[in-house]
């Protein structure tokens, strides 16, 4: 139990991350923001990511509490400070983490105007609320909370290991417009979900006419888990045997689902830009390898009721202890269902609205970083609102954003961005185009980057292109 | 005075990248963290009548009554590492006019005895019935002998009994457990 707990609080600060790629979003200079929204405009003829290293993204967050509110270095006691973050936390608060790994990426732009771009990435999506009850009562025990029911509903969690394959259309349809679609393929090779679990657990003192003196009663309990993946890992011996099974799902070999991206562009005159773009719309339809535990019933637990039968020599007495696991697995059972369910996605919404002055043109004749046509601007300041659904409603986030070519091997991105981790999270974007190689690095909450453990959420992306602007 | 821009971007970038650390945080105390529930739980619970202690067919006094229950937790090896203390708190009401001598026998899954307690209990009267309290704590080495037992024996003794003996002897029994992971 101990190191479970430890487990989970090294997480903090780590792993725990949103979604959100906000420096990455309308940064044209990066082929990567074409994957945040398929209808941006894109300035490049060709562009194909190095395999492996075209986007490595790591995001985690957790919103009510961060490394150095537990492990700070002082005179308190580390259990005092988990005493207090514990009746801190909200049970809205959460745990989240990300990881992209792109294996391909490319695009190329058709005599048709039309620019394609496809690819592969593998991505690992955690999110869990903090059960705040049950957090208490396996840390403080059920003594000082009589009458008090301990929400079982609190329990929400998901988490998905897959594989994505993409391809992509983006065209500028008018001189104002540019949209894009991007169709994905999921391939799930592990996934499980407890979401929508109701019931509590309560001690009450009992009266004259209870039974014993207390009743532990568990009521209306319907807590469930939802694997895929995992049943037949059970079996396997070792990790590597797991590891080889798992990434033998990567190639189409686990559960599939489908999903799309949409997105536009909009100029609305010269300096103000409109975009939008919706992702991961889209489910996985998980039948193969699906095993699902569910626990439902009420009951009340009043201790063993001795009889004291009359017994002759030899006989025994009846198996009270047996009875009484066999009654609460009546009262509460634990089925196991092998049903395929439908996973949706969880669909992520960027909006973006910017005011783009100063014309770029690095060398006077040739504006090479505008073959899509349109006017590109040396500076664009602008608001940007990011949404994901998750499982207890929507987590949102605005950034006020700066953008600047300097160069036409240049630019960079800056953000100030307000969600559920802090008010104080300054991100910073850079793009470097050296010859053909592009790379880009994007990271943000850099206030702390003086001290990570203070920082609630960690987000970084970096990854290395080969792009060609010439036809 | 874009090379100057580019030239601290790039610094920038870079400082980033070797200053990021964590800082003024000490790993170490996660040995400390120590979870400490203190868990109620309800034990045994049984309502003898006075009848059950005389045997009308051969018409003799039943001085002894037993009953056993295994409790298979006790000996678990996650408790046995884990559990710091138990209080054991018995609430007899009695309404039989005798007193009783209650003892509890715990047992290991080979029926060695690891750990005794017992109480005795007040005389009541079947229209006003009596409360004997006992508390039986258990802490240090003791707890190694407890949680050897994966079962326990409940013997109830009344010094004399007849077939006109009316009332009840009720027992209400919770532990509490102070735990440590």
């Amino acid at each position: 139990m101990r190191y479970l707990f430890t487990f989970i609080l090294s997480l903090l600060g780590f792993f725990a991350i949103s979604q959100n790629k906000q420096i990455l979003y309308g940064f044209d200079d990066v082929p990567q923001s074409l994957m945040l929204n398929p209808g941006s405009k894109v300035t490049q003829q060709k562009h194909f990511g190095i395999p492996f290293l075209s986007q490595i993204h790591f995001n985690g967050g957790s919103s009510g509490v961060s490394v150095y509110d537990i492990f700070k270095d002082g005179n308190d006691n580390i259990n005092d400070r988990i005493t207090q973050k514990l009746f801190e936390m909200k049970n809205t608060d959460f745990f989240t983490a990300t990881q992209q790994l792109e294996l391909l990426n490319f695009g190329w732009r058709a005599k048709n105007e039309i620019y394609f771009s496809g690819g592969i990435y593998q991505e690992f999506d955690f999110i869990s609320y903090f059960p705040k009850d049950l957090a208490i009562l396996a840390w403080e025990g059920n003594r000082d909370y009589l009458d008090y029911q301990f929400d079982l509903g609190e329990i929400s969690t998901t988490g998905d290991f897959l594989t994505v394959y993409h391809f992509g259309l983006n065209k500028q349809i008018t001189n104002k417009l540019t949209v894009g679609a991007r169709l994905k393929v999921y391939s799930s090779m592990f996934s499980y979900r407890s979401v929508n679990n109701s019931g509590t657990f309560t001690t009450r003192l009992g009266d004259e006419s209870s039974e014993n003196i207390y009743e532990h009663t568990v009521e209306n309990a319907d807590v469930s888990v939802e694997t895929s993946g995992y049943a037949s890992l059970r079996d396997l011996d070792g990790a590597s045997q797991v590891t080889n099974e798992i990434l033998g799902r990567a190639f189409f070999g686990g559960n599939i689902g489908v999903g799309v991206d949409l997105g536009f562009n909009y100029d609305i005159n010269d300096a103000w830009t409109l975009t939008g773009s919706a992702q991961d719309v889209g489910a996985i339809f998980h039948s193969k390898d699906v095993e699902s535990y569910r626990a439902h019933g009420t009951y009340t637990l009043d201790g063993i009721n001795l009889i004291f039968p009359p017994l002759s020599e030899g006989d025994s007495t009846f198996p009270y202890y047996d009875d009484l696991e066999d009654e609460i697995e009546r009262e509460i059972p634990i089925d196991t269902l092998t049903n395929s369910y439908t996973q949706f996605r969880p669909v992520k919404i960027n909006a973006g609205i910017s005011y783009g002055f100063g014309r770029f043109s690095v060398s006077g004749e040739c504006d090479c970083l505008n073959k899509g046509g349109g006017t590109l601007h040396k500076q664009n300041v602008g608001l940007q609102f990011y949404s994901i659904f998750r499982p207890k409603g929507p987590q949102m986030a605005g950034t006020l954003f700066y953008h600047r070519r300097i160069t036409n091997y240049l630019s960079a991105k800056a953000t100030y961005t307000v969600d559920s981790y802090s008010f104080s999270n300054v991100g910073l974007g850079v793009s470097a185009a050296i010859g053909n190689v592009n790379f880009y690095l994007a990271a943000d909450n850099l206030i702390r980057y003086g001290n990570l453990a203070k920082a609630k959420s960690v987000s970084l992306q970096l990854g290395f292109n080969i792009i060609i602007d010439e036809e | 005075m874009n090379k100057t821009i580019s030239h601290s971007i790039y610094m920038v970038c870079a400082c980033l990248l070797f200053s990021a650390c964590i800082k003024d945080t000490d790993f170490d105390q996660a040995e400390e963290i120590a979870l400490t529930p203190i868990v109620e739980l309800d034990l045994i619970y049984f309502n003898l009548r006075a009848d059950q202690f005389y045997d009308t067919i051969n018409s003799t006094p039943v001085l002894t009554v037993t009953d056993t229950t295994e409790i298979k937790f006790l000996d678990d090896s996650s408790l046995q590492e884990s559990l710091k203390r138990a209080e054991f708190y018995f609430k007899f009401t009695n309404s039989i006019p005798r007193t009783f001598q209650v003892d509890f026998q715990f047992l290991s899954e080979t029926n060695d005895t690891t750990y005794v307690a017992g109480t005795s209990v007040i005389e009541g009267m079947p229209a006003a019935p009596v409360i004997t309290e006992f508390i039986e704590n258990v802490e240090e080495d003791d707890i190694l002998r407890l949680t050897q037992a994966n079962k326990v024996v409940v013997s109830v003794t009344i010094p004399s009994s007849n077939e006109s003996l009316e009332g009840t002897l009720n027992l209400k029994s919770k532990t509490t457990y102070f735990l440590e992971y």
